[in-house]
């Protein structure tokens, strides 16, 4: 069987990436899937953990259902304020979309 | 009813003033006639009251027990009884003078107003301003409890304050009016500030329970002393003695009957009536009471002194009552309840006649300074005839009200005070008599000086004569009350030595090596001011420029107002113009616009913190996120 530890350390990596992404990328479409990629590595925990820790019962996996579904509303979300952010602006850069502030 | 439905009395004119405060546009007659009636139902509910007063000696002597009321409600209690405040009435012989003086000079004053005050502009308002007037001195006489005493005290205040100035257009009346009201002020701190000191040591209003506690010792002796003395402060600013008498001349502002009842028989008493009820008080603490003794005593003679050469005819009165005041202090000041409240009924009486008197002829001339009067007896011999009766009653001369009661203070002045408050206050009785004269030649006799006054003037009309010649006949008939017989005829234990007390009742009794000198003393008096002022005045006129300095001396009033007022120029202006530079430059400045602008300061320094670039704010997340980390991981290991 596959040690835990392996499942851990491919969450670590992913979401370190998704991190990385997050902080670097200047285009709100990588940014976006940056997130997935952190929230994929969360879901990669909770699934791990689930079958080694706790296999009687299902808590971790439906957490991940959640986490799929809402991330998915959530993609459907963001995309569109992109949208209406490049229709505006004709960018997706997201340093470029500052005017909200004092 | 009896003394225990005593709280009717203030009332009844409490709900007259609601009544005409507020609808007194749509009552007819702007509504006089309830206040007349109201105050009808005062007076013979006050009667009814004495009447059942009676009932309240035990083997000749009042009981307290009986005096108070048992109808009472509780109105403030704060922490189970650490501060009670009950509301209750309390009726003994010096709340019998006193609610007798007030509802009787009250309801004539009434009925005189309706016929001075016809036409006036306001006379809704004024009626319903005197009945205020009329429920606060009411409840100041009957409660049995300082902070309800102290609440009235403050009530009366406002009215004098609302009454003089009751012609606000004309400048000097509202000047009055505040003058009037701050300088009660001054006293009214002291008066606060020695209920609280009495609070504080005793834990209760109830004047009886001080009372009590003081002839038990309950108090420390110097405690007690500085406590009498503030409440003194109070009734002496009340009460117009020195030094705070000069806002009463002033006060003569407001219409005339207003003087008469609040500036002659009613408010201004209330010093003498507080000094009256805390007298158990007084006499635990002797040093109280001399001050008492010698600021009256001084009073007396300083302000009867201002009255000889004032030119106007109210002034002269205000200054007599000034004086008056200050007789019946002394009478306090040697522990004579009796003799203070002796006076100040017969007072009430005649000095109340005399300024409704001085009313009706304001009224029919249209002057008031006794330059521009002079030979009015045959224009109007009422006016004249009861002006007289009043004055020679002032004067003391026998048998008139005056004559029985000054000669009760001269008497007590002599055997418990001493020969020199004696000859002090019988120099100022003399002067009472000379300046009582000289306003009586001056105003109604003599050829007249002003002879467009004296044609316009004529006799008043019966609604104010009326109340004249009642007057007259108390000023004439109330000295009587001294005499047992004449007690034990209107059904009490005997005269006002036997009813109105604080320890023992004494039998009326003739002192004839008092009362001889005193009429000698008011004759001389009379015939000094009938030398000097009778016919042409010559001789006054002589004696003004013998002595001007002394003339400018009096009519300047010893120049204590010029004084006060260079204080307040002065001492207090610059004072306040102190604080309100540092008020301006350290509080507002500095603290208030100074606090505003360092937060806005910091606010615009900072605001560059928010880029609006989500890079950033990520950035600051992650960062959160990491200091969080290191502190649980530092934690938990």
């Amino acid at each position: 069987m596959i040690p835990l530890e392996n499942f851990l350390l491919l969450s670590a990596i992913l979401f370190a990436l998704g991190f990385y992404g997050v902080l670097a990328r200047r285009s709100a479409i990588l940014i976006l899937m940056s997130v997935e990629l952190m929230l994929a590595a969360v879901s990669i925990n909770m699934v791990a953990f689930a079958a080694y820790l706790d296999p009687e019962r299902f808590t971790g996996l439906i957490f991940t259902l959640f986490i799929i579904a809402i991330a998915a509303a959530e993609v459907g979300l963001a995309l569109g304020i992109v949208l209406r952010v490049f229709r505006e602006r004709r960018t997706a850069m997201v340093d470029e979309a500052s005017s909200l502030k004092w | 009813m009896g003394m225990e439905q005593v709280w009717l009395l203030p009332a009844i004119p409490a709900g007259v003033f609601v009544v005409l405060a507020l609808f007194n546009r749509v009552i007819p007659r702007r509504g006089d006639f309830l206040a007349v009636l109201g105050m009808a139902a005062v007076v013979v509910l006050a009667l009814l009251a004495i009447i059942d007063f009676q009932g309240s000696f035990v083997e000749g002597v009042f009981s307290p027990a009986l005096g108070e009321n048992t109808y009472s409600f509780t109105w403030i209690d704060i922490g189970n009884g650490t501060l009670l405040i009950k509301f209750a009435t309390f009726f003994d012989g010096v709340t019998a003078v006193m609610v007798f003086v007030v509802s009787f000079v009250s309801l004539m004053v009434f009925v005189f107003s309706m016929g001075y005050m016809h036409g006036e502009q306001r006379y809704g308002w004024y009626f319903a301003a005197l009945s205020l007037f009329a429920a606060a001195m009411l409840l100041l006489v009957t409660t049995n409890n300082l902070i309800f005493l102290y609440f009235a005290w403050e009530g009366v205040g406002l009215t004098s304050y609302l009454l003089i100035g009751f012609y606000w257009e004309r400048q000097s009346a509202a000047e009055a009016a505040k003058k009037a009201f701050i300088t009660t002020r001054i006293g009214d701190v002291g008066l606060l500030i020695g209920i609280i000191l009495l609070w504080r040591a005793s834990g209760t209003f109830n004047i009886q329970e001080i009372i009590h506690l003081a002839e038990e010792g309950g108090f420390g002796e110097t405690y007690l002393t500085v406590a009498m003395l503030f409440m003194f402060a109070g009734a002496a600013g009340k009460s117009a003695q020195f030094p705070l008498h000069v806002w009463l001349p002033d006060a003569m502002e407001g219409p005339t009957p207003v003087s008469a009842l609040i500036h002659a028989a009613t408010m201004v008493v209330a010093g003498v009536y507080l000094v009256a009820r805390m007298m158990p008080v007084y006499d635990e603490v002797l040093i109280a009471r001399d001050v008492v003794l010698y600021i009256g005593l001084f009073t007396a003679i300083f302000a009867a002194s201002m009255g000889l050469v004032s030119n106007d005819i109210k002034r002269v009165l205000a200054y007599s009552t000034v004086s008056q005041l200050g007789f019946m202090f002394v009478a306090l000041g040697v522990g004579s309840v009796t003799a203070a409240m002796f006076h100040l009924l017969t007072h009430a009486f005649f000095k109340s006649l005399l300024f409704l008197g001085s009313g009706s002829v304001i009224h029919a001339t249209e002057r008031q300074e006794v330059e521009h009067l002079g030979g009015l007896w045959r224009k109007m011999p009422i006016t004249t005839l009861t002006f007289t009766v009043g004055g020679l009653a002032l004067a003391g001369i026998v048998p008139l009200a005056g004559f029985w009661s000054k000669d009760e203070i001269l008497l007590e002045a002599r055997d418990e005070g001493s020969m020199f408050v004696y000859v002090v206050l019988a120099s100022a009785a003399m002067l009472t008599a000379i300046y009582t004269t000289r306003v009586i030649l001056l105003t109604f006799f003599g050829k007249p000086r002003d002879q467009h006054a004296y044609d316009h003037a004529h006799e008043s009309p019966p609604i104010m004569t009326l109340p004249l010649l009642t007057l007259a006949l108390l000023a004439t008939i109330a000295g009587f009350a001294a005499f047992d017989g004449v007690g034990e005829v209107l059904g009490f234990a005997g005269g006002i030595g036997q009813v109105v007390v604080t320890h023992a009742p004494h039998p009326f009794e003739f002192h004839p090596n008092v009362a001889f000198p005193a009429t000698v003393v008011a004759l001389l008096g009379v015939g000094i001011g009938i030398a000097y002022w009778g016919g042409s005045a010559v001789r006054a006129v002589r004696a003004r420029e013998w002595a001007p300095e002394l003339h400018a001396l009096l009519v300047n009033r010893y120049y204590m107002d010029d004084l006060y007022q260079a204080i307040i120029d002065r001492v207090i202006l610059s004072l306040g113009g102190l604080v309100a530079r540092f008020d301006k430059s350290v509080v507002n400045e500095s603290g208030v616009d100074g606090g505003a602008q360092t937060i806005g300061w910091f606010g615009y320094r900072l605001k560059f913190l928010q880029t609006g670039r989500i890079p950033n704010y990520a950035l600051g997340m992650a960062l959160g996120v990491l200091v969080f980390a290191v502190i649980a991981a530092s934690t938990v290991s």
